[in-house]
């Protein structure tokens, strides 16, 4: 409801109740009006006297909640949680998102709930506070192409750079405990940063200081090569052996060892990620085209042209996935450790490769009218052979990457059969079908029953794709079965467009119906 | 999209830049004791104002702007109630200003339209008083009524109060306080002489032995669990309830009794305690009156008949009462709404107050029977809301009070009326008789709240004028409303608000109210201009004026504060308990910052002398049956909700911390037999209505019961209305129900 003058109202009401022209109440409203929006200013205030504190004095309450002095060699700070003290309050969540100032959503810390029965048969709920684990090998650093991600080497807190973050997600993906988090203003994602600079003069992380029962503390702790104990009973958090996260939940009571997280059962489909979508399967339906433009003269020509043409659709679709597409020529930071970094170069050097490919029938003319051409059958050589096969080669590459992309978030939906046979399926089909159709076709029901494979069971991605996704599913199984025949009986671009929308819905599926780990959540609906 | 800088785009590395620097907090620059905070909401200055929320009462630290509008808070570490501490509601309690849906200007039914139309201040007042009136003039004074709050300062209440039954000749009216502490109220008015809970929060801290009774103060009251987790004396924490709460999992030992079977528990305890030798009788000869017939009375209550009802263990019981009987214990009794809303709750109250009395557990340190009040004002509307008391816990029935409040407000005697007010559901039932016309709704939503929810929708229809009188025109009252008038809220205005401990705080203006809307105490003022009575009101010309003169009509009473100066002596002091007298005031204008009641033994009664009221308990009017074979007891849901949800649901962040739409816990048995799974739709009904939730399959609930938190807007289609005969006040806590898959 928007503010409207004192006068709009209809004339129909002001009939209803006739005033005259300047009632004495009028005086009185515009006073009352006035007052309302007058406050007093802070050089008025009397009640800044309150707030003179030396500063000192507050560090003193902070003493028990911060170590005194930096981590030492083979130490690093962890956030400790004293699950006796915490009661569910959750102060520590909004904390963090009012004195850190961040966006109406945004909080870098969250609450969910373990349930379960305890030893002697009692019912037990514990409410379970979580924020970055500051892991020791972090799933989010090692991820990032762009090296957005710095392990402090002193305090062992795990960093986001902001304005070098290209927003791509991936460490989103990486991270097992969904802890960065991408934020829409800015197209980059933010996280948690123990409130580094609050440490550094002496000042509680801002959810340890907000905590009423001083639940949360921050503590040293030494640095170990792999955790092999979880962080709560095993059924309820993602596996430590990921990431070894750092945080330490403490009770003096004995903690059930079987305990499920409130929100276990709720299904969360997950970001579709349409870019990437369209990435993966054109880069993949590129290479399939260009082995087959290998396979048969038939046709070779348009094939390498269509290939060049999804090959360019995908690498464009890709740019819209980043929320900073500008900053993304440092791609190549990560190249040492980020699959997604690889990716990006490789096939980035395929580009050009497959280009050359689709412009193969000019080569020899354009090089034989430079002023030293080339042996003749060296340029034929180079444009009919050698140019071909190293564009399938480094997109080959690519594409392993990709896969590799999924892999290595551990996510058990992207596991390598999944992963790598969807995306080798595409290509394979794509491959095939100018070539050997019946094969094509054989290639396609083998991929349709590998991803239906992943129907059956009690796996969150099954579940989700039973549930909530099933249209989806239907959609694609539909698409798949005209597929089919398609192959067959009518003209190749035709299947081409089919066989195209299939995989787009496939791999819609893959990123949607993807298992998320995370910590505990609270009981959704 | 924020547009990245050129030099931070062209670096290889960029560790600075705009986004960076967003999240950059200003190491202690600003001088202010405050955290650490980002440039952007870097204060210049800060003021106090007590949270608006819940009856804790923590004091919030407000960062200003320059021009003095409130940019952030943080906990208030100087106030003795929460020692730097708040809950997420306290935290987001500046957020729920900025909501889309706040009224801004009022808002009048077009009969043509059926809708809600934009209309000015000075066309809703015509309509106010234009409707009112024409009521009041065919169908008599008792035609008008209102329905008010714990939610606003005690001034307004208090206005309210004094307009609608001194101005506007009204007789009828009542608040949600019904609904919360009407049983707290009525318990210690007749056991002690009049409504004063005796304990202050340090009392947590000092117990030995604290029993919390249908309360779950780590959600509900987080920051008074605080205290209790200060407690260095290795208590023992004995929490009644049938649910195994937050608060349950954080005690010593939870008796998960059945619904319904406390009274038989504490008379039962009171019976053992009788015979282990615990009654502190020199405290009982010279500071209570009838102990002997209450010991008679407990002669039925044996403990094999609570391990009946209760379905506790004979030993369990009896080792509970061995520690309620230690004499070199500090045993102190917290009881919050699953006693309050109960069908026998005054009873049931006071039999808690009966077991502090008999063992001489009051008036000392961490002891005393305490009730743990809901609302931020529930007190100030104990005290002042003028509509079952008069104002200051005086009494309309006494010509002496009548004489006395009239001369402190200088008005005529005449006009204060003797006759008793209906309660909230006799003004219900009002309605639905034809008797009452015309209805006023301020700062509460009782089309979502109102046990029984459905018949205020079915009644609505038998209002000829309804007013809301909200800071959001989308509640589900202000929706069925004819005229919608916007009101500024907690943090747009200033006032006093009464805490459980009875600690005055204060709360201040540092948000400008959006668009037309208007502090309740100037939407008072402009009524009773518009009403013809403004004469009467003329020394209440801001609500510190008003506060001056309700401080006058406590002098003797209890509540007596004639010793604060004002405002700015209570935000000096840290708030200020009541009683804080003239006299007291003279030695030393810094009372004790944590002050307890009834330490000399004497109570409020005429003869100084706490009173045992004691009755058989009964059967609920409904129980389960095989048509409706469960349970259902309702509740607080998280620590992130506040009642209907109309402020709380306004703060994303809030929002992340609780379930989006209504659930139900089940037990895993009753769920497995009824096959349901956890996550699934399901339809609960009662004989009175149905409706949907997602279920949690959880087993903190019993076998037998479910439980649905209060947030949502159909819990209470299902809920049965049954009162306590002696406070009025509904009970929440218990109903039949069945449920099936949706």
């Amino acid at each position: 409801m928007t503010p409207s003058s004192p006068h709009s109202e209809s004339d129909l009401l002001a009939t209803r109740y006739p005033l005259p022209a300047t009632s004495p109440l009028d005086s009185f409203l515009a006073e009352l009006l006035a007052d309302q929006q007058r406050l007093i200013t802070p050089a008025a205030r009397a009640s800044a006297v309150f707030d003179a504190q030396p500063a000192h004095l507050r560090g003193e309450a902070f003493r028990d909640l911060i170590p005194l002095t930096a981590p030492g060699p083979g130490e690093q700070y962890a956030f400790e949680v004293d699950l006796d003290s915490c009661s569910g309050c959750k102060a520590c969540v909004v904390a963090c998102h009012s004195l850190n100032g961040l966006d109406e959503t945004e909080s870098f810390r969250d609450v969910g709930l373990v349930l379960g029965t305890d030893s002697c048969g009692a019912p037990f709920q514990q409410t379970v506070t979580s924020a970055c684990h500051h892991c020791e090998d972090p799933g989010c650093l090692n991820g990032c192409p762009v090296l957005a991600y710095e392990k402090d080497p002193v305090t062992g807190i795990v960093v986001h750079l902001d304005d070098q973050c290209i927003g791509c997600s991936y460490c989103v993906l990486k991270c097992p405990y969904d802890v960065p988090k991408y934020n829409e203003r800015l197209g980059i994602v933010r996280k948690c940063d123990m409130c580094h600079g609050r440490l550094a003069e002496g000042e509680a992380p801002a959810c340890a200081q907000a905590c009423p029962t001083h639940a949360i503390k921050i503590i040293k702790v030494p640095v170990v090569s792999e955790a092999t104990t979880p962080l709560l009973a095993s059924a309820s958090v993602p596996s430590p052996a990921i990431t070894t996260p750092t945080t330490r939940y403490i009770s003096k009571k004995p903690l059930p060892t079987v305990l499920r997280a409130a929100d276990a059962r709720a299904l969360r489909p997950q970001h579709a990620h349409y870019a990437l979508v369209f990435l993966l399967t054109f880069t993949q339906i590129s290479l399939g085209l260009l082995i087959g433009s290998q396979l048969s003269a038939l046709n070779s020509q348009l094939l390498t042209i269509l290939s060049l043409a999804f090959f360019a659709a995908g690498l464009g679709a890709s740019v819209a996935h980043l929320g900073q597409p500008l900053r993304a020529w440092r791609v190549f930071l990560g190249l040492r450790k980020s699959w997604l970094s690889r990716e990006a170069v490789v096939l980035g050097a395929a580009f050009p490769l497959v280009a050359l490919t689709a412009a193969q029938p000019w080569i020899p003319n354009l090089l034989n009218s430079l002023p030293f051409a080339p042996p003749a059958f060296i340029t034929g050589l180079l444009a009919s052979r050698l140019v071909p096969l190293a564009s399938i080669a480094v997109t080959a590459m690519g594409v392993f990457c990709s896969a590799m992309i999924y892999i290595d978030t551990h996510r058990s939906f992207w596991r390598p059969s999944q992963s790598f046979g969807r995306m080798a399926g595409t290509v394979l089909i794509a491959a095939l079908a100018p070539h050997t159709p019946s094969l094509a076709a054989f290639a396609l029901l083998a991929k349709l029953a590998l991803e239906l494979s992943t129907l059956r069971g009690d796996s969150a991605s099954a579940r989700l794709q039973r549930g909530p996704l099933a249209p989806l599913v239907i959609a694609r199984v539909f698409i798949a079965g005209i597929t089919l025949p398609a192959i067959f009986h009518l003209p190749s671009l035709i299947f081409l467009i089919l066989f195209a929308l299939g995989e787009l819905l496939e791999r819609t599926l893959f990123f949607r119906a993807v298992d998320s780990p995370k910590m505990p959540g609270v009981p959704t609906s | 999209m924020v547009k990245p800088t050129l030099t931070s785009l062209l670096r290889l590395r960029a560790h600075k830049g705009s986004m960076t620097s967003e999240l950059v907090r200003n190491p202690a620059d600003h001088g202010l004791g405050i955290p650490q905070v980002p440039s952007r909401v870097a204060p210049v200055a800060t003021t106090t104002s007590v949270c608006g929320f819940c009856s804790t009462g923590c004091s919030l630290k407000i960062h200003l702007g320059p021009d003095g509008q409130a940019l952030n808070l943080s906990a208030d570490e100087n106030y003795p109630v929460n020692l730097g501490m708040a809950c997420p509601k306290g935290w987001e309690s500046l957020a729920v200003l900025d909501a889309p849906d706040r009224a801004t200007t009022p808002l009048l039914r077009n009969k043509a339209t059926g809708q809600l139309e934009p209309v000015s201040w000075q066309v809703a007042i015509a309509a106010f008083v234009d409707n009112f009136k024409k009521i009041q003039s065919v169908h008599g004074n008792h035609a008008l009524s209102f329905l008010s709050t714990g939610q606003i300062p005690f001034e307004e209440m208090a206005f309210l109060g004094a307009l609608f039954k001194f101005g506007m000749g009204g007789l009828h009216c009542d608040s949600n306080t019904r609904q919360c502490m009407a049983t707290a109220h009525v318990a210690y008015k007749q056991s002690f002489g009049f409504d004063a809970p005796p304990f202050s929060y340090s009392d947590f801290e000092e117990s030995d032995v604290l029993v919390f009774v249908g309360a779950n103060p780590c959600i509900a009251h987080p920051i008074m669990w605080q205290r209790v987790m200060r407690n260095r004396r290795n208590p023992r924490i004995i929490v009644i309830d049938p649910r195994r709460t937050e608060t349950a999992m954080c005690a010593t030992d939870h008796l998960a009794i059945l619904p319904k079977s406390d009274l038989v528990l504490f008379y039962a305890l009171a019976h053992l305690i009788v015979k282990k030798g615990g009654v502190d009788e020199s405290f009982i000869t010279a500071s209570t009156e009838g102990f002997e017939a209450f010991k008679d009375f407990l002669q039925a209550y044996s403990v094999e008949r609570a391990s009946e009802a209760t379905g506790l263990t004979v030993e369990r019981i009896d080792e509970i009462a061995t520690l309620l009987a230690d004499k070199s214990k500090r045993v102190s009794y917290w009881w919050t709404m699953g006693v309050n809303q109960g069908h026998e709750a005054t009873r049931t109250a006071q039999a808690l107050i009966n077991l502090a009395l008999m063992t001489g557990q009051i008036g000392k340190p961490g002891t005393g029977a305490n009730s743990i009040t809901g609302q931020c004002n529930a007190m100030g509307s104990r005290l002042f809301g003028n509509v079952t008391s008069l104002l200051a816990g005086r009494d309309f029935a006494k010509p002496a009070d009548r004489d006395f409040v009239a001369n402190v407000l200088g008005i005529d005697p005449a006009v204060i009326p003797s006759e008793k007010s209906w309660a909230y559901d006799q003004i219900i039932d009002g309605i639905d008789g034809g008797l009452i016309k015309g209805l006023w709704v301020i700062a509460t939503n009782p089309a979502h709240s109102w046990i029984h929810q459905n018949r205020i929708h079915e009644i609505r229809a038998k209002i000829d004028f309804l007013v809301v009188q909200d800071i959001y025109h989308t509640t589900e009252i202000a929706q069925m409303a004819d005229l919608v008038l916007p009101a500024a809220g907690t943090g747009e205005k200033e006032g006093i608000l009464i805490n459980s401990e009875r600690r005055l705080g204060v709360i201040r203006k540092v948000r400008r109210a959006p668009g037309q809307s208007l502090a309740d105490f100037a939407i008072f003022q402009l009524v009773a201009e518009a009403w013809g009575c403004g004469d009467m009101f003329r020394a209440w010309s801001s609500p510190e004026a008003a506060f001056r003169l309700l401080r006058e009509t406590t002098r003797g009473q209890p509540c007596d504060f004639t010793g604060i100066e004002g405002y700015d002596h209570i935000q000096r002091e840290g708030g200020i308990q009541w009683p804080f007298t003239a006299s007291e005031a003279a030695v030393s204008s810094s009372p004790e910052r944590e002050r307890r009641l009834f330490a000399d033994g004497k109570f409020c009664t005429p003869d100084a002398r706490s009173k045992f009221f004691f009755d058989e308990p009964r059967a609920p009017a409904e129980v389960p049956c095989p048509d409706y074979p469960l349970w259902l007891n309702t509740g607080r849901g998280s620590s992130a909700q506040w009642h209907t949800g109309s402020r709380t649901d306004k703060s994303a962040i809030l929002r992340k911390l609780a379930p989006l739409s209504q659930i139900v816990e089940i037990n895993p048995l009753d769920a497995r037999r009824l096959a349901i799974i956890d996550g699934q739709s399901v339809t609960i009904s009662s004989r009175r209505g149905t409706a949907t939730a997602t279920a949690v399959v959880v087993e903190t609930v019993q076998p037998g019961q479910v439980f649905m938190p209060m947030h949502f807007a159909h819990m209470n289609r299902l809920t049965f209305p049954s009162y306590d005969p002696h406070s009025r006040q509904p009970s929440y806590k218990a109903c039949a129900v069945t449920i099936v898959s949706a």
